[in-house]
């Protein structure tokens, strides 16, 4: 058996907004990074820890959810806004870490809300980071969504004439008021999660889980 | 010729296996027929594909969105190719192999097409081996399969084979006690397949707390079987527990090395599982090699257990390379023949008159026959 390989363990951490409110966690849990992982100047993608076998890395937050999902990390952070979009067979996400609160909506000019009549559309075109979540969810009232996948700035879409709606994460609405939308429906509440590759969890169990048990703690549940 | 390099491309999920990956998956194969005849599983071969009607009854039911369909010519009835060969051995059991008395024990081996890949394992075709034992409903059963395909891994050197144990009835049950049906039901088990406790918590009411409790019961078999132990479950549904409980009791006893874990919310996969079913994972690699469990063959109690072949090559150690030696054109039959009994792999020349050495070296042999004698080719 290979055991050098075995107990190596990735901890997959999201770049960016939820980074700063997992840290704490991660820390009261146990795993503290080597400094250059505070450094904002390291080019360093990936950092040693306290423990000589678990490595953090830190990345995009839907690359946390594919990282995982194939194994090349063991346990990750990420949204549940990643889950819905990707739905990996192989991610389990056994724990609400609470943190990173916003919602998912759908987002559009004042002036259009004002007169629009979502029960007549057959057809939206719907600028988005998220394609399938907002496909099966204009699906599922039997409207077709056809999305422009955008990796970010998605509210410059409809000034622009790119479209007229889009789906997007909002926490205050700050940015929409901005930049004249509204937030006309919520598609789903989003919160962090931590997540764990299914095989990983299944072949060395006391160790995943016992990592499990130790965030919900920090989590003070 | 055409050079043309999209020639090469083949479908998606479809690959061509070449030198030595092809023979090596052919060895495998034959190791683990040969761990399975030699206990009791004798083989039968299916055809590639049947008529629809049959392929896909009873158990097949659930291999239906899998399936490739083609019409056939002759008969103009639809025929289904096999997406799994559990049903077909299922089949062979209630018809041909009806009289033959029970416990029937039956492997077997082939290819099967699916029309989508996994996402882990891409694959849409790929080797299955198996086994499948008909006409028992003993705990004992259970436990036999398991631990047989858990062996054939060990045997062939698989690192850190462990069996994850579950109950595909279970929640199913809890769900139509609960009176759930329909999207409610999907999401709930969605977010149970995905353990997503937050999800599952607001999705199951007044029952969030037994859910909770089932996904809390899952990890390493003791610890998951006391968890579940103290769950206030319904006489169908404690029964399925207490069933599980003495198949891993018996797995235990017969290959007590082995990592065994219990999760009692896992359904995925074929869904024609009636009772404790199982997937083998291996510490080496994130893919399941293999799966299995109790399901009704006709009218008769079975279980057994697939391996995947495509899965399980690509976390095992490569071969010894082969031994190739260079025989010149004219040398005698029977002094090739000689090496070939003694291990070697011997290379014809088809021409007389080139710089033997290097042509055994252009040919990737090892070795060259000068005269009757073996020489090392630099």
């Amino acid at each position: 058996m290979n055991q050098s390989n075995n107990s190596k363990f990735v901890l997959a951490l999201p770049k960016g907004r939820i980074l700063d409110e997992a840290m704490p966690l991660v820390r009261a849990a146990g795993i503290l990074p080597e400094p250059a992982f505070d450094d904002p100047k390291s080019r360093l993608l990936r950092f040693a820890t306290n423990h000589p076998h678990i490595d953090i890395i830190r990345v995009r937050s839907f690359d946390v959810a594919t990282f995982v999902a194939f194994g090349a990390a063991q346990i990750g952070i990420c949204g549940n806004d990643v889950l819905m979009e990707f739905d990996y067979p192989e991610l389990y996400a056994p724990l609400d870490l609470g943190i990173g609160g916003c919602r998912l909506s759908v987002a559009e000019p004042v002036d259009l809300a004002e007169i629009d009549d979502p029960r007549r559309w057959s057809h939206v075109r719907i600028a988005t980071k998220y394609p399938e979540v907002t496909r099966r969810h204009f699906a599922a009232r039997g409207v077709q969504a056809e999305c422009i996948k955008l990796n970010g700035a998605m509210e410059l879409a409809p000034s622009l004439g790119l479209c007229s709606r889009i789906v997007d994460l909002v926490s205050t609405g700050s940015t929409l008021k901005a930049n004249g939308l509204k937030e006309v429906e919520v598609i789903a509440q989003v919160t962090s999660r931590l997540i764990v590759n299914r095989a990983a969890l299944k072949t060395r169990p006391d160790e995943i889980g016992g990592w499990v048990e130790r965030f919900r703690a920090a989590c003070g549940e | 010729m055409n050079d043309d390099p999209t020639r090469a491309l083949l479908p998606t999920g479809l690959r061509d296996l070449l030198p030595p990956d092809a023979g090596r998956e052919a060895d495998v194969v034959a190791q683990i027929m040969g761990h399975f005849l030699a206990q009791g599983y004798a083989r039968v071969k299916p055809p590639l594909t049947e008529f629809e009607s049959t392929l896909l009854d009873g158990a097949g039911a659930a291999t239906a969105a899998q399936a490739f369909r083609v019409m056939d010519p002759l008969s103009q009835r639809m025929l289904g190719l096999r997406a799994d060969m559990t049903p077909q051995v299922a089949r062979i059991a209630a018809s041909r192999l009806a009289g033959e008395p029970r416990p029937l024990r039956l492997s077997y081996s082939g290819e099967v097409l699916r029309v989508k890949g996994g996402h882990l394992r891409p694959e849409r075709q790929f080797l299955q081996a198996g086994i499948e034992l008909i006409g028992s409903d003993a705990a004992s059963a259970d436990a036999e399969v398991a631990v047989l395909v858990a062996e054939a891994l060990a045997a062939l050197n698989v690192p850190g084979v462990s069996v994850d144990l579950s109950l595909p009835t279970l929640v199913p049950a809890l769900l139509a006690d609960l009176g759930l049906t329909g999207e409610a039901a999907a999401d709930l088990r969605a977010g149970l397949d995905h353990k997503d406790a937050a999800r599952v918590a607001s999705l199951a009411g007044t029952a969030a707390p037994l859910f909770t409790a089932l996904l809390a019961a899952t990890g390493p078999a003791d610890r998951a079987l006391a968890a579940l132990a103290g769950l206030p479950l319904t006489a169908a549904a404690g029964a399925e527990r207490d069933r599980l409980a003495e198949v891993v009791e018996r797995v235990r006893r017969d290959a007590p090395d082995l990592t065994l874990t219990v999760d009692p919310v896992e359904y995925r996969g074929f869904e024609y599982h009636t009772g404790a079913a199982f997937t083998l994972f291996s510490r080496a690699g994130g893919c399941e090699l293999g799966r299995g469990g109790r399901y009704r063959a006709g009218n008769e109690p079975a279980t057994g257990a697939t391996l995947f072949l495509d899965s399980i090559l690509a976390i095992l150690p490569p071969g010894l390379p082969e031994r190739r030696v260079y025989v010149p054109v004219g040398t005698p039959r029977a002094w090739a023949q000689a090496l070939r009994t003694q291990g070697w792999v011997t290379v014809a020349g088809l021409t007389p008159g080139t710089d033997v050495a290097a042509e055994a070296k252009r040919l990737n042999c090892g070795h060259l026959l000068a005269g009757d004698s073996l020489i090392e080719v630099r």
